[in-house]
C-alpha cells in the first residue's frame, strides 16, 4: 500500500491525532464488545468537499462530471476501513496539488492489494480489450462498483451471485455494444432468464465463463472453448461428463473433430431448458426431429464423416418414426434404441445397439421380445436393388403393388368414365 | 305408389353400415399413421395422446370388421336368404360377357346399344363382393402380424414383418381407392342413380332401377308371382313370402312352446327375425 508522501494538511492532522484516535478507538471497540466499527482512517477532509452534491469537474472533453461521494454509501462498503488516499494515490489536479505534487496517474489501481485477481485479470478478454483501446471493455470498477463496493457475499453486491447477470448486462444486453463488439445479435439476458440454470438462481454468467479470467470462445484455455465444455459443465454434472467422455461423441470430441457434438451441440447454452420441457431441444418431441438429424441428416458432416443420412430417413418410414410424427410418446426416437450420453457405436460391446444388448434394449418397450426379435437390417430402407435380402422383398412388394393399383384403379376409372359419358350424352339427345 | 323390391334387409343394411363406419374408421385412422403431418390428421395430433387412441381405435375397427366378417359367414350359411345371395353371388361367363359387353356399349361399338339384361348380383356388384373378400383376408392376417410382433417374430425373421407392412399399406390404399372409384360411382355418381341409391337406407329398388341394373331378376320374379304384381315391403320379400317360418310357427312346427337355440346357428336365426320383424318402437 502507498501512503501519501506529501505533507497535506489533512495528512498532518491524521498524523498527530492517530495515537488518540487508536486509544480513543480500542476503548470504544472493547466497550461495545468488539463489533464496533473503527475508524482507522479520518476521510473528513476529503468528504469535507466530495459530500457536496452538486460538485462537478469538466472533463477534457468538456463533458460535466460529478465528484460527489456519498459517506453514507462508503461507510457500508468493504473499502470502509480505508483512506481515500490508499486507492486514489495520485490526483493529477490542480485543487489538490496545492500543498504537493501533481500525480501522474488519476487511475485507482487495486492490483497492490489484490494481486491474484489483477493476475487473472490480465490474462482474461476484458483487460486485453482495454489494451485494444476499446472503450466500453470491463475494468474493476465496472463490476465491482466504485465507492459502493460490497464482499461479493453481500447480496446487495453488485458481484452477489443474485446480481451478477444485472451486471453484466448493463454492457452485453445492450444492442449497440453487441453490435459494435461483433458479438452477433446474441443478448443472453432472456434466454438466460427462462433456461433452468437461470431459474435456479444458483448459477449465473460467471459459472460458466469465469470471472477475472474470463476469456474469449476462440482461447483454447478458455472455459467456454469447444473442447472444456464437457469439463466446464461436469463441475455440476460430474456423472454425465464421465458418461459423455466415453462415448462415440465425446471421443471424437477430444479428438478435436470440431463437428463433433459436446454439450451445447444438443443442450443449447445459454437457454438450457429441462428436457420436460416442449421447447427444450433435448425434447422427447425434438429429438428425432431436430436435435439428432441436425448432424445425422445434414449433407455436409454426412459425407464428411461417411456416416449416412440413411438412419434418419428410414427412421420416419418406420412405425416408430411416422406414429412419432404425429406425436406419440410412447414411440420410439432415436435416444430410446442409441442411448443419451452414452451413445456408443454398434460395435462396441456396451453398446445399447450391440447385436448381444438388441434383444433387451428392444425389450424395454416389447416386453416378452425373443432373441428373434431384433435379428435383421434395423435402418433398412425398401428397394430391388438393395443390399439387404428383407429390404429387396419389400421393394419388390412396393413394385407389384404399385403396378396392381395402377391397373386395377386405372381400369375401373376408365370403364366408369366410358360408364358415364355414355349416359351423359344419351341425357343430352333425350 | 311405385312398386318396391326388397334389396337389403334390415339385418343387411346395419351389416352394410357397420362396415361402412368401420372401413371408413379404418381408412382414417390408418392413414393418418402414414401421413402424420398431412392436414387432416391434424385432429388426431394436436390431441394429447391421439397417436396412441388412433392406434387403438384401428386395433378396434380391426377386430369389429373380423367379427362381422364371421357374423356375414354364419349369416351366409345358416339363413336361406343367405344361402340364396351366396349362390347368386358366384361369378359366370355371363358376368364377364355382360361386362364385355357394357364396355362395348359404352363406347358406341354396339350401335344401337345392346339391352343387358342382368341377373340379382350384376358383375359391377360381384367384382366388388369380391374384391372385398380378397381385401378382408389380406388386411386381416396382415393386421394381425403387426399387430402380435412379438409372437410373430418368435418364429419369423423382421424382414417377413416389414413384408407384412408393405402388403397393409398398399392393400389399404387399394382397397380405399377401390370404394372411391368403383363403390361411389355405382351408387352415387352413376348418372341413372345421383344423387345417391337409396337401397343402404330403406332397403329396396324401384322397378326403374330393377329394369336399368337386374333385368334378369325382375322377369324372375315377375315369372314367380305369376304376372300378378303386388307391392312389395320387407315381409313380402323375394319369392313371395318370408324367408324363413317365423317363431310361432316354428315352435308350433317342432312343438315345441319355448325356443331352443341350438348353439350359434339358432342365435343368429332368432337375431334375423327379430330385426327382420321389427317395426319400430
Amino acid at each position: 500500500m502507498k501512503w501519501r508522501k506529501d505533507g497535506s494538511k489533512g495528512w498532518r492532522i491524521l498524523r498527530g491525532g492517530l495515537p488518540v484516535f487508536l486509544i480513543f478507538g480500542l476503548m470504544l471497540g472493547l466497550m461495545l464488545g468488539g463489533t464496533a466499527r473503527v475508524a482507522w482512517s479520518d476521510n473528513s477532509l476529503c468528504f469535507g468537499c466530495h459530500q457536496d452534491e452538486s460538485l462537478k469537474k469538466q472533463d477534457s472533453r468538456g463533458k460535466s462530471l460529478s465528484l460527489f461521494v456519498s459517506e453514507a454509501v462508503f461507510k457500508n462498503s468493504a473499502h470502509k476501513k480505508l483512506s481515500c488516499s490508499d486507492c486514489h494515490t495520485r490526483i493529477k489536479d490542480d485543487k489538490h496539488a496545492e500543498g504537493g505534487q501533481k500525480a501522474a496517474d488519476k487511475r485507482v489501481n487495486c492490483a497492490p492489494c489484490h494481486e491474484k485477481a489483477e493476475k487473472e485479470y490480465l490474462q482474461g478478454l476484458h483487460s486485453k480489450m482495454i489494451m485494444k483501446g476499446a472503450e466500453r471493455a470491463a475494468n474493476c470498477f465496472d463490476c465491482h462498483g466504485k465507492h459502493n463496493i460490497l464482499p461479493s457475499k453481500n447480496n446487495k453486491s453488485m458481484t452477489h451471485v443474485s446480481n451478477v447477470d444485472k451486471t453484466c448486462n448493463r454492457c452485453h444486453a445492450d444492442a449497440v455494444f453487441v453490435k459494435e463488439h461483433a458479438l452477433g445479435a446474441a443478448i443472453p439476458k432472456e434466454e438466460f432468464k427462462e433456461s433452468v440454470h437461470g431459474r435456479t438462481g444458483e448459477i449465473t454468467c460467471t459459472n460458466c465463463h469465469g470471472s477475472h479470467s474470463l476469456r474469449s470462445l476462440i482461447d483454447p484455455k478458455s472455459q467456454i472453448f469447444r473442447s472444456n465444455i464437457p469439463q466446464t459443465c461436469g463441475s455440476c454434472h460430474p456423472d454425465i461428463t464421465k458418461q459423455f467422455r466415453e462415448s462415440v461423441h465425446g471421443v471424437l470430441a477430444a479428438r478435436g473433430r470440431s463437428d463433433s457434438p459436446t454439450c451445447t451441440t444438443c443442450h443449447g447454452f445459454h437457454g438450457i431448458k429441462t428436457k420436460a420441457d416442449p421447447n427444450s431441444p433435448v425434447h422427447e418431441r425434438r429429438i428425432a426431429k431436430t436435435t439428432c438429424p441436425q448432424c445425422h441428416a445434414a449433407e455436409r458432416i454426412s459425407r464428411e464423416y461417411r456416416i449416412t443420412t440413411v438412419p434418419v430417413k428410414s427412421y420416419y418410414d418406420t412405425f416408430h418414426g411416422l406414429s412419432y410424427q404425429g406425436g406419440d410418446t410412447f414411440s420410439a426416437n432415436c435416444a430410446s434404441c442409441h442411448g443419451v450420453h452414452d451413445i456408443r457405436p454398434s460395435s462396441d460391446p456396451k453398446s445399447m445397439i450391440h447385436k448381444d444388448n438388441l434383444q433387451k434394449t428392444c425389450g424395454n418397450c416389447h416386453p416378452g421380445a425373443s432373441e428373434n426379435f431384433a435379428k435383421g437390417k434395423m435402418h433398412a430402407i425398401a428397394s430391388i436393388s438393395g443390399e439387404d435380402f428383407g429390404e429387396k422383398v419389400v421393394g419388390w412388394v412396393r413394385v407389384v403393388y404399385i403396378i396392381l393399383i395402377v391397373m386395377v384403379i386405372g381400369g375401373l376409372t376408365f370403364f366408369n368414365f366410358t360408364d358415364w359419358l355414355r349416359k351423359t350424352i344419351e341425357r343430352r339427345h333425350r | 305408389m311405385t312398386k318396391k323390391y326388397l334389396r337389403m334387409t334390415l339385418n343387411e343394411r346395419i351389416q352394410h353400415l357397420n362396415l361402412a363406419v368401420n372401413f371408413t374408421l379404418l381408412v382414417i385412422t390408418g392413414f393418418a399413421l402414414s401421413f402424420p403431418t398431412a392436414f387432416w390428421v391434424s385432429p388426431i395430433t394436436d390431441v394429447p395422446m391421439g397417436m396412441t387412441f388412433r392406434g387403438f381405435l384401428h386395433r378396434l375397427c380391426g377386430v369389429a370388421v373380423v367379427f362381422l366378417s364371421g357374423y356375414h359367414i354364419l349369416y351366409l350359411a345358416f339363413t336361406e336368404r343367405g344361402r340364396g345371395i351366396a349362390r347368386d353371388m358366384i361369378p359366370g361367363l355371363k358376368d364377364a360377357k355382360d361386362l364385355w359387353e357394357t364396355l362395348k356399349n359404352n363406347l358406341y361399338i354396339n350401335r344401337p346399344a345392346k339391352l343387358i339384361k342382368m341377373p340379382r348380383f350384376n358383375f359391377r356388384e360381384k367384382l366388388e363382393y369380391l374384391g372385398l373378400i380378397w381385401g378382408t383376408i389380406v388386411m386381416t392376417v396382415t393386421g394381425f402380424i403387426l399387430w402380435f410382433k412379438t409372437e410373430w417374430l418368435q418364429f419369423f425373421p423382421m424382414w417377413t414383418w416389414d413384408v407384412a407392412r408393405a402388403i397393409h399399406f398398399y392393400e389399404a390404399i387399394l382397397a380405399t381407392l377401390t370404394i372411391i372409384v368403383w363403390h361411389f360411382y355405382s351408387v352415387v355418381f352413376n348418372p341413372d342413380i345421383y344423387p345417391m341409391s337409396w337401397a343402404w337406407i330403406t332397403g329396396d329398388l324401384t322397378e326403374h332401377e330393377m329394369e336399368e341394373e337386374h333385368g334378369l331378376e325382375l322377369e324372375k320374379i315377375k315369372a314367380q308371382q305369376g304376372g300378378e304384381l303386388k307391392e312389395f315391403g320387407e315381409e313380402a320379400a323375394v319369392g313371395g313370402g318370408r324367408i324363413y317360418p317365423a317363431r310361432r310357427e316354428r315352435d308350433e312346427q317342432g312343438g315345441r312352446k319355448a325356443p331352443s337355440p341350438r348353439g350359434f346357428y339358432g342365435i343368429v336365426r332368432g337375431f334375423n327375425e327379430t330385426i327382420k320383424n321389427w317395426k319400430g318402437t
